[in-house]
């Protein structure tokens, strides 16, 4: 049949072609309908008022604060002007439904594609508005997380830790000057780091002023060729480190440990005599010096003892979910409880109990388990299981329906009672398919006890939340690597148990 | 002997697959049911080990009703029947050999079998039935490794092992090429020729009927709508043919009344020797 033939046998419009268009200037669509394509119209009516709607809801959310229609469309265009050009892409459309209703109407064989491509065109800018999608910010801030993001990619800095030691030395220095000054001569071990200063008296510099007494300091038994910084420590024991000219004083250490320094007496405003009439300050060397080898860090082990847990926590979930779900998942086998309404009945509830368990997700169950048995990884393998036992319920009730009832007649013809029959006839139908959904199943119960702590439900997640609202994103970086890594591993141990099995 | 009383079946939703079926199968017999798709070959044929328990009617075996066996009794009556599927119906991931001792289960101990333990003796009947089906290279591959035609000799392996008395073949070639179909007719013609089991087979092909059927039943909507010995197949006219497979029938292949005449003869002397 040709096209032509076609449009012989169609009824005609029920009104004039521009009556048609006008009609749908009214109400979109409307003249679709007159012109016996009631189902086009009744789409473009809906399309129409559908993108209308979402384009006055957008204008109200750009401009909450203003009164009034007119200020908030001024205003909504003025802050996003993609609201604008949503409009005249509607007008456009609304133009093209109406000449779309006009061409219906006579006959002619219409080519819509124009005005699909407008609705295609104003529901896309719709979703770059409503999403808020602005590569522009991608490519202009998005350099910013780059430093960050390479933390997260190579933490290992912090996989290590190097154990370090304070190596201090310190002498004594009355201020100002004083005949009766009482100090006490320091007892030393003899390899311990010790500082003199000559003068051991001096005056404070003052501000704006006269600059204080120079002393000779000179340290030694320190660690050589190390940096070393000078601290003052004033009569009440504050310690403050040693500046000047603005500058943080530091002395590196000769290849024997030991240094000369000339310091001056800093300003400092505190009352610089008691009654005694002199003040007694120290003046440190201090040297951060490592000793020992390397250990491991304290984030390397958490995140091994929490990763060794989340496996476990998979692990578990996926045992206690296979254990349970299977006796579930006969009872919800339309095969096996289709023998009278009571049988049918119980399919009928655990199909709807599973399908609502579910629903609802790992996460949240992991909340309410923790309010039943409190934080830790019992609740997440509580959460894990109760998703599991629903899931692979389905899952092997599938299994089982649709195995082939083929080898159950041809075993039960040769005499085999019930059991033999489910020995060789069902279970070897179900294995392959019972093992391939319990390895799937296993690798989602890793993969979600990841992150079932961040609510509290044991396992790495716990660690890695903490970690991220530290800002501490090398440690998160280890956490991560973790979980990729034993992702990556359990990949290919399922693929693996998947090809001998199945 | 098997005689089939008033046999009729109803099925759940009302359909209603056998009607008032009735007839003798005498011990040796090679009997092929004949019959569109639907018209209640194979409802019949499972009435007959009670795969099907049958609405109405009786299956005398031996002159005891086996239309209420129940349990124990009604295993070891199955344990006689061997039974032979179009799709073969073997357990595809086990291997050739499970699935020919499968065919022991009615004989073997619920807990023996369940622990993969058979007797020797059982290994040994496991061997020279697929010896005989000439597949014994193939014992340890997985059923589903086999072509077609080896999966059916498996089948008929299984069935030998239970040492039956009868054989019902349902659709037996029907998934198979012409000349494989033939190789598996052999096979049950010699079971039947030299070991003495009673045959019922459903058959679609007129050439295989009248080659391998010593006695033919035609069913029509669950009705014997011909019955025939070896002689009367051969000069089966269009008439007969049609009331069997309605009106619109072609008769494709096999010896039509008309010209077939002289052969029938010859066939029903070989019979008759």
């Amino acid at each position: 049949m040709s096209p032509k033939d076609q449009t012989v046998e169609e009824k005609p419009s029920l009104v004039p072609p521009v009556l048609a268009g006008l009609i749908s200037l009214i109400v979109p669509g409307l003249g679709h309908m007159l012109a016996r394509q009631f189902r086009k119209g009744l789409v473009l009516l809906l399309v129409f008022l559908s993108a209308a709607g979402l384009w006055i809801w957008r204008v109200n959310v750009a401009a909450r604060r203003e009164i009034g229609f007119a200020a908030m469309f001024k205003k909504a265009v003025q802050l996003q002007p993609i609201v604008l050009i949503i409009l005249v892409l509607l007008f456009l459309m609304y133009i093209l439904i109406a000449f779309d209703a006009y061409k219906s109407a006579t006959k002619t064989k219409a080519n819509s594609f124009l005005l699909w491509a407008s609705v295609l065109v104003v529901f896309f800018i719709l979703g770059w508005q409503i999403g808020e999608i602005k590569p522009a910010v991608l490519i202009r801030d998005g350099k910013n997380s780059l430093p960050l993001l390479m933390r997260v990619l190579w933490p290992w800095e912090k996989a290590l830790d190097y154990p370090e030691e304070l190596l201090i030395g310190s002498a004594d220095v009355v201020i100002p000057c004083s005949e009766n000054a009482e100090v006490e001569p320091r007892v030393l071990e003899p390899d311990a780091p010790y500082v003199t200063v000559t003068p051991n008296c001096g005056d404070l510099s003052q501000i704006g002023g006269a600059e204080g007494t120079k002393l000779r300091m000179v340290g030694g038994n320190f660690a050589p060729n190390d940096e070393t910084e000078i601290w003052w420590v004033d009569q009440v024991r504050n310690e403050f480190r040693y500046r000047y000219g603005g500058e943080y004083v530091k002395v590196v250490t000769d290849e024997n440990g030991s240094f000369e320094l000339d310091v001056i007496i800093p300003y400092r405003v505190i009352p610089t005599t008691g009654d005694k009439g002199y003040a007694l300050w120290q003046v440190e060397a201090r040297q951060v010096a490592s000793i020992g080898k390397p250990v491991v860090s304290e984030e390397l082990k958490l995140s091994v003892e929490k990763m060794i847990e989340t496996i476990f926590l998979g692990m578990m979930s996926t045992l206690f979910g296979v254990i349970l779900s299977i006796p579930v998942s006969f009872l919800a086998s339309r095969n096996l409880m289709s023998a009278n309404w009571f049988t049918r009945t119980i399919y009928m509830v655990v199909r709807t109990i599973l399908n609502i368990v579910r629903s609802i997700e790992s996460l949240v169950w992991a909340v309410i388990a923790i309010i039943a048995v409190g934080l830790g990884p019992f609740a997440g393998i509580l959460a894990l299981t109760v998703h599991s036992i629903a899931a692979l319920g389905k899952l092997y009730s599938e299994a089982i329906e649709s195995i082939d009832p083929g080898p159950v007649e041809a075993i039960q013809a040769t005499g085999a009672n019930w059991l033999q029959t489910v020995w060789y006839a069902v279970i070897p139908q179900i294995v392959p398919p019972f093992v391939s959904f319990t390895i799937y199943r296993w690798d989602i119960n890793v993969r979600m006890s990841t992150v079932i702590g961040m609510v509290g439900g044991g396992g790495i997640g716990y660690l890695l939340i903490q970690w991220i609202r530290l800002l501490d994103y090398r440690s998160a970086g280890i956490a991560i690597w973790f979980i990729a890594i034993t992702v990556a591993i359990l990949d290919y141990v399922s693929s693996e148990i998947r090809n001998r099995f199945v | 002997m098997l005689e089939v009383r008033n046999l009729t079946k109803v099925y759940g939703d009302g359909t209603v697959a056998l009607r008032n079926v009735s007839f003798t199968v005498p011990e040796g017999e090679f009997l092929v049911v004949i019959g569109l798709s639907g018209s209640g070959k194979s409802t019949l044929l499972r009435c007959i080990n009670r795969l099907i328990d049958p609405t109405e009617g009786q299956i005398l075996w031996d002159g005891v009703d086996i239309t209420t066996l129940k349990g124990d009794d009604l295993r070891s009556l199955r344990r006689q029947i061997g039974m032979v599927f179009q799709q073969f119906n073997l357990v595809k991931r086990s291997s050739v050999l499970t699935n020919v001792m499968a065919g022991r289960l009615g004989y073997a101990p619920t807990w023996r079998s369940i622990t993969n333990r058979f007797d020797e003796a059982d290994i040994k009947r496991a061997q020279t039935a697929l010896k005989r089906m000439g597949i014994t290279d193939q014992v340890n591959k997985r059923a589903s490794e086999l072509s077609g035609g080896q999966q059916q000799r498996v089948g008929i392996a299984r069935a030998l092992m239970q040492e039956p008395k009868l054989i019902l073949a349902d659709e037996p070639v029907a998934s198979l090429d012409p000349v494989l179909a033939h190789s598996i007719l052999q096979h049950l013609e010699s079971l039947n020729k030299e070991d003495g089991i009673t045959i019922i087979c459903s058959l679609h092909y007129l050439d295989l009927v009248q080659r391998y059927g010593t006695s033919v039943i035609g069913l029509r909507d669950g009705q014997i709508v011909y019955e025939g010995n070896k002689k009367q197949i051969m000069r089966m006219t269009d008439a007969e043919f049609k009331t069997i497979y309605g009106e619109e029938a072609e008769r494709m292949g096999g010896l039509t009344g008309d010209i077939a005449e002289d052969d029938a003869v010859e066939a029903g002397e070989e019979v008759t020797e």
